[in-house]
């Protein structure tokens, strides 16, 4: 459970709010004195923007997730190309995998359904061929896992940790998340994923933080009308062909000169 | 058409694997198997001029203990364009037991313009087995001006290694969306091909990845247990001929075994 002082908190109406926190404080008996036309924000929102900063400790600003190998490779040299990047790999493999993936894991999670949640987890494991991505997604995981578990001491943060899982990263957002509704869920997934590697974009190709930024909400733009439906109505048959990031990966692992772990 | 081709490869008395069981049926037929380099080799032909919308393709092939079977086919697979909108299905089904051996190796799957084709593998080792599985997915009939044109295509391959399923590929594959942009980000008409070896012997990670070049695109590395995933993105045919070629050469001396030839030329 998330700390009670966290369950809401009287801050100017947030567009797309839940609404349904109002309700909460009710519930909990605490009236929050607000001016007219405030509401209270949903209960999560504080835990959402601590576990989400880019400041957050996981360890991700130390992966590049196969970009550094496609920039040595010359396949990616100038902004524009990591904007095509997001735009044409990386956004519909979250549409078309990450996503929904992430709607099932936090069902389970949601559910303190351990055991689906660890399926998923090994299912993880298969579904990563390159030996590089999968062993970053371990490791963000594990590190992500062993922080929240400080923040909010849960006993299925402790059963989870416990239990040997490969802590793949995505399994553990959905834990980490799995007290927000899903759409908010997938977009917070979606928002670390395409700032991770904009974010590691600055240190291989020229450009600059407010580039970086630019991209950041450029691809999230592009990928909003769509989140909803990716966890809410998931294709039936879910997976991505991207063979160009996997052999990136794969190379990059035997790499001679290296600036990130993946 | 609905066909089919069930066989079991077993190591019979004298030492060499044979055919325990085989059944076949139309579209789907058999050259007659031969002895070379301690393994059965089977050509898998297909007599028509290739598979259509409708069309239904169950394969199922074990390899009993200790057996050694090489699987292949003597010219291209062609899926054609689908008339009806209906998809062309295929279901591959391959069984690996202890101290048995398969080797799977169909020339280039060539999908024409307005193809809709579904494959489905499903391959099982068993610990102590041996597998090295390639595929071969060219961009259609490019000397025709065919590349990408067809309609879609959808592959789901699980690979499981004991009880574990240590590799899980799903994609569909449909050129007016982005899901080739992983593939002809490289090259403009490129040919991919996979492969999966699964077995206990030391992989020649080394002299794999030295088969890229500026027309291969290559990487390699290990599976989450039991073997290895190779994939190259190779600029034309010839180069993921020469490419499949070389692996094959240089994962059968990493096995210590002769490669068995396939009879082409």
């Amino acid at each position: 459970m998330l700390p009670d002082d966290s369950r809401s908190i009287g801050v100017p109406p947030v567009s797309g709010a839940d609404v349904s926190s109002a309700s909460d404080s009710k519930a909990s008996g605490w009236k929050p004195d607000l001016p007219t036309g405030w509401k209270p924000v949903p209960h999560w929102l504080p835990w959402l923007l601590q576990v989400n900063d880019s400041q957050f400790p996981s360890g991700a600003y130390a992966h590049s997730m196969g970009l550094e190998e496609l920039t040595q490779r010359g396949l990616v040299k100038k902004p524009e190309d990591v904007e095509k990047f997001l735009h044409q790999q990386i956004l519909p493999s979250l549409r078309a995998f990450e996503l929904p993936f992430l709607a099932k894991a936090h069902a389970a999670a949601a559910a303190a359904d351990l055991q689906a949640l660890r399926a998923l987890d090994d299912e993880l494991d298969a579904w990563k061929l390159a030996a590089e991505l999968r062993n970053a997604s371990r490791q963000l995981g594990s590190r992500r896992l062993s922080l929240i578990r400080k923040l909010d001491p849960a006993p299925l943060l402790e059963d989870y940790a416990n239990s040997e899982a490969p802590c793949h990263h995505l399994i553990v957002c959905a834990l980490e998340l799995r007290q927000l509704p899903v759409t908010a869920a997938a977009c917070a997934f979606a928002q670390q994923t395409v700032s991770g590697y904009a974010t590691s974009a600055m240190k291989l190709v020229r450009m600059g933080q407010e580039k970086c930024q630019l991209m950041i909400r450029g691809a999230m733009l592009a990928l909003s009308p769509h989140l909803e439906a990716a966890v809410t109505q998931p294709p039936e048959r879910i997976g991505w062909f991207n063979p160009l990031l996997e052999i990136a990966s794969m190379r990059h692992a035997r790499a001679n000169e290296r600036l990130f772990i993946s | 058409m609905k066909g089919h081709l069930h066989l079991t490869c077993s190591l019979g008395t004298n030492g060499e694997s044979y055919l325990r069981e085989q059944s076949f049926r139309a579209p789907l037929h058999l050259s007659k198997p031969h002895h070379d380099a301690g393994a059965l080799v089977v050509n898998i032909v297909n007599p028509t001029a290739g598979i259509f919308d409708d069309d239904e393709i169950d394969l199922k092939v074990t390899v009993e203990a200790d057996a050694s079977l090489v699987l292949t086919t003597p010219s291209s697979g062609r899926v054609y364009r689908s008339r009806n909108g209906a998809d062309a299905r295929v279901k591959q089904e391959l069984r690996v037991e202890t101290g048995a051996f398969l080797e799977f190796y169909p020339e280039p799957f060539i999908p024409h313009a307005g193809a809709r084709y579904h494959q489905r593998n499903t391959i099982r080792v068993a610990e102590g087995g041996s597998l090295i599985f390639f595929e071969w997915l060219s961009p259609g009939r490019v000397a025709s001006g065919e590349a990408f044109l067809y309609d879609e295509l959808c592959w789901d391959t699980d690979v499981i290694f004991g009880s574990k399923v240590v590799a899980r590929e799903r994609y569909t594959l449909n050129p007016k969306d982005e899901s080739l942009s992983g593939l002809n980000a490289t090259f403009e008409n490129a040919h991919y091909l996979g492969c999966f070896v699964l077995g206990a012997f030391p992989f020649p990670h080394a002299e794999i990845e030295a088969l890229g070049n500026d027309s291969v695109y290559l990487g390699a590395g290990p599976l989450i247990a039991g073997g290895w995933t190779i994939k190259a993105i190779c600029r034309d045919s010839l180069h993921a001929r020469r490419t499949l070629s070389a692996l094959r050469g240089i994962l059968y001396a990493a096995m210590k075994k002769e490669a068995p030839s396939l009879g082409r030329f």
